[in-house]
């Protein structure tokens, strides 16, 4: 949920660099949303022009004053996004979102991202390294130039297991397959695309592990007050929001909104 | 002029202190954009629709992002009103602005019925009658189409309250002064012009709607021209005052619509960009009026009204 830190932040581009083909990483000059940032959240961006939607983005990394954004150009709003340069202003509504759970008790982590969910695991990983815990990264991407930042999760301590679609670098295939050979860890991690996610909350299900999974879905005001992004949900969940008893609305589910009452939930609460 | 311009706006008994609504099911509580927003510079926020019963609402996926907009299709989630009532408008009185409950409904019994009980606590300074929610496999927005049916919920609801009741009307409609005329006759003390305007969108991978709902409401600045048009029609039907609203975004934006005949506006859309949209416009509207040495948005309202082009300029165009 949104946190008592929330609100507008103007910050500045430091830094804007192309990791990749269409994949851009701009470093922000940006103190209070840096500090108030946890594992696993996310920034609205506003866009600067005021002529698309704010953009949900992940924060990949925060260091000092320092926090940054990884993303890759999809549309016109990230276009808009990675045309940005150095000394450029750049809005952004946040810290969003209740973020990763990185307690810290599982002393075997497999954190699971696909594509871009690889931004939303960074701050998560360096923590549960930090915490003592044995993190392997299981990054899966269509090809090898799109698995971008493997050296730095390997710096930060993670054990790599990598995958691309197509077999360019890495074992070949889904990154789930790679999941499903490897011994079973003791909690998992994940962000990426749905189908991944539901693929990992099988995998986790069937065998028992608790798995936190982080949703992308389009947002349209991103901080609760539209219900545009929702996933149904357990109603025992402690994320599902108050609502009348199944019998009235005929479900044994309640829609949770994913930008608020998420964007991470238990993969065994899920009802997709 | 040394005075400031007052911004103050008045809808039936409803008074505002700026004329600046934020749209239902855009703004949340406002809990949601406390933080972002000042809600003390504000008129008024719209809550998202009540219905009779409790509605899950719509599948996945509910909002696609198009040029200039969005389609959403949220379908009305809602706790139903004994829920509503019991639990969550009590959560609302601490807001610093005044509060316009929504109802809608599949017949008229439920919108006078969920207006009735709405209207009578103390946390809704006024009801808006959402009589075209486009949603809704198209059962809410039947009201709105038709100004036998509008009239018929109106009077219903009129009848439950003496709090300033708005009628917001649909944009999918071939006469839209009609049904302002109809909902006027009912006895409702000010319109919203417009809901949503019908759209839909394709996944050309999977061949298929990107819309849980298939269909959905477009709004953002694509519909703005739809929606100057629909109030400057509107206005001229009808004594009573007129939200208006449909992609403002902008001081110009406010002003097609004040000039059209809107005596207030509604931002929805425009939230989900930058939060702070509506302080701008309100802040903007003010030192407009003083530069122009108009002492209030009354100097505003219509003032673009020439009916419309006279028809001898086509009067032999055959072709």
């Amino acid at each position: 949920m949104a946190t008592i830190d929330t609100r507008v932040h103007a910050t500045t581009v430091s830094e804007r660099r192309e990791l990749g083909p269409g994949v851009v990483l701009l470093t922000l000059d940006a103190a209070e949303l840096a500090n108030a940032t946890r594992p696993g959240q996310y920034v609205m961006a506003i866009p600067p022009s005021g002529e698309t939607a704010a953009t949900a983005l992940a924060v990949y990394e925060t260091q000092g004053k320092l926090a940054s954004l990884l993303f890759f150009t999809t549309g016109k709003r990230t276009r808009e996004l990675a045309a940005l340069h150095s000394g450029d202003r750049l809005d952004l509504i946040g810290p969003l979102g209740n973020g990763f759970d990185c307690s810290g008790d599982a002393r075997d982590v497999a954190i699971v991202a696909g594509g871009v969910g690889i931004a939303s695991v960074l701050l998560c990983a360096q923590r549960l390294v930090r915490l003592g815990s044995r993190v392997r990264l299981f990054y899966g991407a269509r090809t090898a130039e799109l698995l971008i930042e493997s050296q730095r999760f390997a710096d930060a301590g993670c054990e790599l297991v990598e995958t691309t679609d197509d077999g360019t670098r890495g074992a070949p295939g889904f990154v789930t397959d790679a999941l499903e050979r490897a011994p079973r860890p003791q909690a998992i991690y994940a962000c990426g695309p749905t189908p991944m996610l539901r693929r990992v909350a099988q995998i986790a299900n069937a065998s028992g592990v608790r798995a936190q999974l982080s949703l992308e879905e389009t947002f349209g005001c991103g901080i609760g007050g539209c219900w545009g992004c929702v996933v149904p949900l357990v109603r025992a969940s402690v994320q599902a929001p108050s609502f009348p008893p199944a019998q009235a609305v005929n479900g044994d589910f309640v829609y949770a909104r994913i930008c608020r009452e998420g964007p991470v939930f238990w993969a065994h609460e899920l009802r997709w | 002029m040394s005075t400031v311009p007052s911004l103050a706006v008045r809808l039936g008994s409803l008074e505002l202190p700026y004329p600046t609504l934020m749209g239902s099911g855009c703004y949340g509580t406002g809990e949601e954009f406390a933080p972002l927003a000042d809600l003390t510079r504000i008129g008024a926020i719209v809550l998202k629709s009540v219905t009779r019963l409790p509605r899950l609402g719509n599948p996945m996926p509910r909002i696609v992002h198009t040029p200039a907009g969005m389609l959403n299709a949220i379908g009305l989630q809602n706790p139903g009103i004994d829920w509503y009532l019991e639990r969550e408008l009590h959560k609302y009185a601490e807001r610093p602005c005044k509060l316009i409950g929504s109802v809608a409904g599949f017949s008229v019994d439920d919108y006078a019925r969920v207006c009735e009980r709405l209207a009578a606590r103390a946390e809704i300074a006024a009801v808006e009658l959402n009589v075209s929610c486009p949603n809704v496999a198209s059962e809410g927005e039947t009201f709105g189409c038709d100004p036998g049916l509008t009239a018929e919920v109106v009077r219903a609801a009129r009848s439950t309250t003496d709090k300033t009741l708005i009628v917001k009307l649909s944009p999918n409609v071939t006469d839209i002064a009609a049904v302002a005329r109809a909902a006027e006759a009912a006895g409702a003390d000010a319109l919203a012009v417009i809901n949503t305007v019908r759209g839909m969108a394709i996944d050309v991978d999977a061949w298929r709607p990107r819309l849980g709902n298939v269909a959905g409401g477009l709004s953002g600045p694509a519909i703005r021209p739809i929606a100057v048009l629909a109030v400057y029609e509107a206005a001229q039907a009808v004594r009573i005052p007129i939200v208006g609203q449909g992609g403002i975004e902008t001081l110009t934006d406010a002003l097609e619509f004040f000039l059209a005949g809107a005596s207030a506006i509604s931002i929805g859309t425009a939230n989900f960009t930058d939060p702070r949209v509506p302080g701008r416009i309100v802040t903007e509207l003010q030192a407009y009026l003083a530069r122009r040495g108009l002492a209030d948005l009354g100097a505003l309202v219509g003032k673009a009204n020439q009916g419309f082009t006279t028809p001898h300029q086509y009067e032999g165009d055959e072709g």
